[in-house]
Parts: structure tokens; C-alpha cells; sequence
């Protein structure tokens, strides 16, 4: 328990203070509280923006903490829903169909990870060439399936659907309990929560350690006797499951999904979560994860057509503004302040 | 194979383009050696160690590392087998704390050569004034700290071999002599070291044997009084003052 507690507090995220967790607590509870003061239309909304916290989570321990720049992650978030639509809705009114579904997402997105990550990272792919390989993987995969429109594009029963996407996706169930509306809110909130600690946990694990040095020099770090390849593959796995789990809860929250998710408007997204908030904080990332989707989502349904301008110009703001994020940039700010007060209270 | 070599090179050849970096390169330092290699710019000095550590691949020939033919060894996996390896550009990891710089390297060590390991490490932390705790920035170290947090993250690694390649470019006077003290002292404990280097005064200091490369080949090898009053060595490198 004692080890479990230091991975979490360790210092490979930001906010390490008894304050930081007082208020981490505070606000757990608002999000725990906030379904039973508001319309379950708005909960739905919410649920929304939790659920592609994991996608971000991703790609902050890929990009931030790895080194690895993906431009396609949203790929492994497509075969991640469309699997799970193919599994759950052949399996329908089968009680075990959506966990059957979820695990055939999680695998088949790991699947392609690992089958793409071993000749990316096993060929020793330059980095630069990483998120031109990723984009045309996703666009590849959006372009496949634009096309599977018609009869003769089913899996069993379920009709993959071309550019009108895969509808009739079942809801997640658990035993003959089903997970929508607040219920469904709830199990993102569980699952953002257990993504974050598990991941603090990890980057503040050695293999964390390691994997921050192969970002900062992969040669120094294999010279200190490390495959570094076999740790960039995990990671990248790894961060493709996070994407699939997004992807999993998306068509279980929407019951639906088209190519365009696996498009490139899409998988921008992920990235300017994490320049945004900032690549090396898995914290930053959730934040700003949250808040652009909420952002953007506001905007959008409020029949603004310029929610995209928008978020691309807080993106080139942030370059140049605060390379290191935003969230990353005031958290920073706020802790040599507080050293500054402490120091200045001592006699 | 000798038995007691810790490094044996035999025919090695590697090219770039038009440029020979190793031309036939017999090679050879025996366990508890202190060996220092010099040469002119360009005498492939520093592919011979890229190549001894695996990150560059011979043309042609065999490296025995501790009597194992490790010439298609990855170098992770040679790093295994008990060698380390400093580079002639620092390359401590300098955005993260020296703490971590000598945490990182710690899963990866040769556990059979703990005990022993661990005293080396501790005496060259010492000496160096670093301490495993410091939180500090590896990037904010003053030059010859950062050079000798290098080492140090080697040698958290407990290994049988270190190359270093211009470990003391750089460094005042009294922190060369700081440096040559501590390898003296690591040599002494029975770890092979093998050092590329520049300046005749620390190679002088510290040196058993000589190896001097010339155009890609071992030109001359022998004492430190051997190599000074060699004449063709003087010619090439060490001039005639």
C-alpha cells in the first residue's frame, strides 16, 4: 500500500503538495455531486468530455513522457468502436455481449499497435518520420472505411455503414445492468480516474524513468544497457489502448460511429490536448483535455461554426506563448510562488 | 581467444563512404588494464569505441568482449555483459535531476558484480561531489561535474569495462588530476578502463599501455616511455618539440 501511495505522489506529474490533494479530492467530489444538481442532458455532455480523456492520457505518455510524436491515435480509438459494434451488436441481447465487445475492442486496437509499432520501432524509424507514418495509417483507415457503405459491407448482422457509420451500437453492460445516463457518467468518471493513477503510478515506476530518458537521449539510454525499442513498442501499445478505450466508451455513450472519427480533424484533437495543456504532465493533459472538449462542444452546439478556428488558434498561442503548455506553464508558476512565500515565512 | 582479454578486436574493418575508420584493426586489452588510445583527429579513435559498444557495425572482422563474440551483439546486450561507455559529447540526460540521471541507469545493473559495484561508485561519487540525492538539474552542473556525472551514471551500472572518450575535454587542471586520481583508483579495484584521449600529460599520468591509431590502423602500442620516444609517433601526432 505504502508503495502504491509513493508511485502515485512520486514526482512524475505535477502536483505533489498536501494542497494539491486536498483540492484533487475537493474537485473528485464536485464531479461525484455534479449529477445530482444538473439536467441528465448535461451529464451526458459531461460524460462526453471525460470519455476522450483516456485518448489524451495516451498521448501525453507516448509524446510527453516517451518522445514519440503519433499523429494517427485516433486509428486505435476507430478500431476500438467499430470492433466493439461489430462484437456487442452481433452478440445483442446477449448479456455478455458489450464486455465480450469491449475486450475484442481493446485487443484488436492493441493488435494493430503492436503489429505497426514493431516495424516503426524495430526498423528504428527516425522520429520525424513517426507522425507522417501514423497520419497516413488513420487516413487510410478513414478512406477503408468511407467505402463500406451497402449490403454486402456487414460483419454477421452489423453493417459497417460507409460515411453514415455504424449505428445501433449497444449500450455497455455489466450482468443485466445497463451503463447509460448517470450510470454511464459515473463508469467514464471511473475510468478517467483509474487511467490517471494508473499512469502516475507508472511514470514515476523505473520503467517510467526509463522511458522519460529514451526521450531525452534513446542512444545514452540503450548505452546504459536498455532495449529501447522493446519499451517504445510497449508504450505505444499502451497509449493505443487508452485511445481504444476513449473509442469504446464514445459508441457506448453516442451508440454510433461514422469514418470521420478516424479523420484527420480528429486526430488533431488529441494533439493540441496535449501541446495545449502540456505533453510532459499527465494532470495538464486531463485538464486541458476536458476543457477543449467542453470548449469545443459548447461552441459547436451553439451553432458556432468557428469552434476549430478557435481551438487551432489557442494551439499556435500556446506555441509560441507557452511551449510547455499552459497548464504545465501556471503550475509551474504557482509553485516557485508558493516555495518563494515559504521560504519568505521561515525566521 | 585469450582468456584474460577483455577486449579483442580481430581484422576489423569499417568504412564511411571513402573513408576508412578502421582498416584491419587487431586489437587487443587485457581485464584489470588501464589503457589509453591516442591519435590524431580523424584516426578512428572514436568508431573503434562505437563500434566496441555496438553502435556502429564493422564491416568486416570479430569483437570479443570478455572472450564472447559479440560482433552481432545489439549494444544494450553488451552493455548486459558488463561494459560501459562515456561519450566524447557529454550526454548525461541534462533536462532531468542528477538524482534521476543516476536512478535511471540502476534496473539495468550487473547484480553479480554488486558488491564491488557498489564501493567503486560510491568512491567516485565522493570524489566527485555528486550526490545521488541532489535534486539539482543535470544541465545547471558546472562542466566537469556534468562530465563526471556521466561516469558516475556508468558505473551505477557495476561494470567489468569502461571506454571513455575524452573524459577530461574541457576540464581546469585540477579537476583532470580529480579525474585521473579516481580512475587510477577504479583500475586499481580490477576494472578495465580504456581511455581515448588528447591530452599526453593526464595520458601520461594514468596510462600502463599506449595504443596509438593512425588512418584507421594501430599504428603503435606500448609503454607510455615507448610511445613518447617513438619517432614515427612524434612525426604524427605528438610533433617533434
Amino acid at each position: 500500500m505504502k508503495t502504491i501511495i509513493g508511485l502515485i505522489a512520486g514526482g512524475g506529474d505535477i502536483g505533489r503538495t498536501r494542497v494539491f490533494w486536498i483540492g484533487f479530492g475537493v474537485i473528485v467530489l464536485l464531479f461525484l455531486l455534479y449529477p445530482t444538481q444538473t439536467s441528465a442532458f448535461r451529464v451526458s455532455n459531461v460524460s462526453f468530455y471525460l470519455l476522450n480523456i483516456p485518448l489524451g492520457l495516451g498521448m501525453a505518455l507516448l509524446w510527453g513522457y516517451c518522445g514519440v510524436l503519433s499523429f494517427g491515435h485516433v486509428a486505435y480509438f476507430g478500431i476500438a468502436g467499430y470492433t466493439y459494434g461489430v462484437i456487442a451488436g452481433n452478440m445483442s441481447g446477449h448479456p455478455l455481449g458489450p464486455l465480450a465487445g469491449v475486450a475484442g475492442g481493446l485487443l484488436a486496437s492493441a493488435f494493430v499497435a503492436g503489429i505497426f509499432g514493431y516495424f516503426v520501432f524495430y526498423a528504428r524509424v527516425q522520429k520525424w518520420i513517426i507522425p507522417i507514418l501514423t497520419l497516413v495509417l488513420t487516413l487510410l483507415l478513414e478512406t477503408f472505411l468511407g467505402q463500406t457503405a451497402g449490403y454486402q459491407w456487414r460483419i454477421g448482422s452489423v453493417l459497417l455503414g460507409g460515411y453514415n457509420g455504424m449505428t445501433g451500437i449497444p449500450w455497455f453492460q455489466l450482468g443485466g445492468f445497463v451503463f447509460e445516463g448517470y450510470s454511464f457518467y459515473y463508469l467514464c468518471l471511473l475510468v478517467v480516474l483509474a487511467c490517471y493513477f494508473s499512469l502516475r503510478m507508472l511514470v514515476n515506476s523505473n520503467f517510467g524513468q526509463v522511458i522519460v530518458a529514451i526521450r531525452e537521449d534513446e542512444v545514452r539510454t540503450e548505452l546504459l544497457g536498455y532495449d529501447i525499442r522493446a519499451r517504445q513498442l510497449v508504450v505505444f501499445v499502451l497509449s493505443a489502448m487508452l485511445a481504444g478505450l476513449s473509442g469504446l466508451l464514445y459508441v457506448q455513450w453516442g451508440n454510433y460511429i461514422t469514418p470521420s472519427q478516424v479523420g484527420l480533424l480528429q486526430a488533431a484533437l488529441p494533439v493540441i490536448w496535449a501541446a495545449v495543456g502540456g505533453t510532459t504532465s499527465l494532470l495538464a493533459v486531463v485538464i486541458s483535455a476536458f476543457t477543449l472538449n467542453w470548449v469545443t462542444y459548447t461552441l459547436s452546439s451553439q451553432g458556432n461554426q468557428y469552434a476549430m478556428v478557435i481551438i487551432g488558434t489557442l494551439l499556435v498561442v500556446t506555441m509560441l506563448f507557452f511551449p510547455r503548455g499552459i497548464v504545465v506553464m501556471v503550475a509551474e508558476r504557482l509553485g516557485r510562488l508558493t516555495t518563494r512565500r515559504t521560504a519568505s515565512s521561515k525566521p | 581467444m585469450e582468456l584474460n582479454a577483455a577486449i579483442e578486436t580481430r581484422s576489423l574493418n569499417k568504412r564511411f563512404g571513402g573513408v576508412v575508420a578502421a582498416d584491419n584493426v587487431n586489437f587487443k586489452v587485457l581485464s584489470g588494464e588501464l589503457r589509453c588510445m591516442i591519435g590524431p583527429n580523424g584516426a578512428g579513435k572514436s568508431t573503434l569505441f562505437a563500434m566496441l559498444c555496438g553502435l556502429e557495425s564493422a564491416d568486416s572482422g570479430q569483437i570479443f568482449v570478455f572472450g564472447q563474440d559479440v560482433t552481432r551483439t545489439q549494444a544494450f546486450k553488451r552493455v548486459r555483459l558488463g561494459v560501459g561507455l562515456t561519450f566524447q559529447t557529454n550526454r548525461a540526460f541534462h533536462q532531468l535531476s542528477v538524482r534521476e540521471n543516476l536512478t535511471i541507469p540502476r534496473a539495468s545493473a550487473k547484480q553479480e558484480n554488486m558488491e564491488v559495484g557498489q564501493a567503486r561508485l560510491e568512491f567516485a561519487l565522493d570524489a566527485f561531489g555528486l550526490d545521488p540525492k541532489d535534486q539539482t538539474k543535470a544541465g545547471e552542473l558546472p562542466h566537469n561535474q556534468l562530465q563526471w556525472l556521466e561516469m558516475a551514471m556508468v558505473l551505477v551500472g557495476y561494470p567489468n569495462l569502461i571506454l571513455l572518450d575524452e573524459p577530461t575535454a574541457g576540464m581546469a587542471a585540477e579537476e583532470t588530476q580529480q579525474t585521473a586520481k579516481v580512475l587510477k583508483h577504479l583500475n586499481s579495484t580490477g576494472l578495465t578502463t580504456v581511455v581515448v584521449e588528447h591530452d599526453m600529460a593526464f595520458v601520461k599520468d594514468i596510462a600502463q599501455t599506449v595504443t596509438v591509431l593512425h588512418q584507421g590502423q594501430v599504428f603503435a602500442e606500448g609503454s607510455v616511455a615507448e610511445i613518447t620516444a617513438h619517432e614515427n609517433v612524434r612525426k604524427i601526432y605528438l610533433g617533434r618539440a
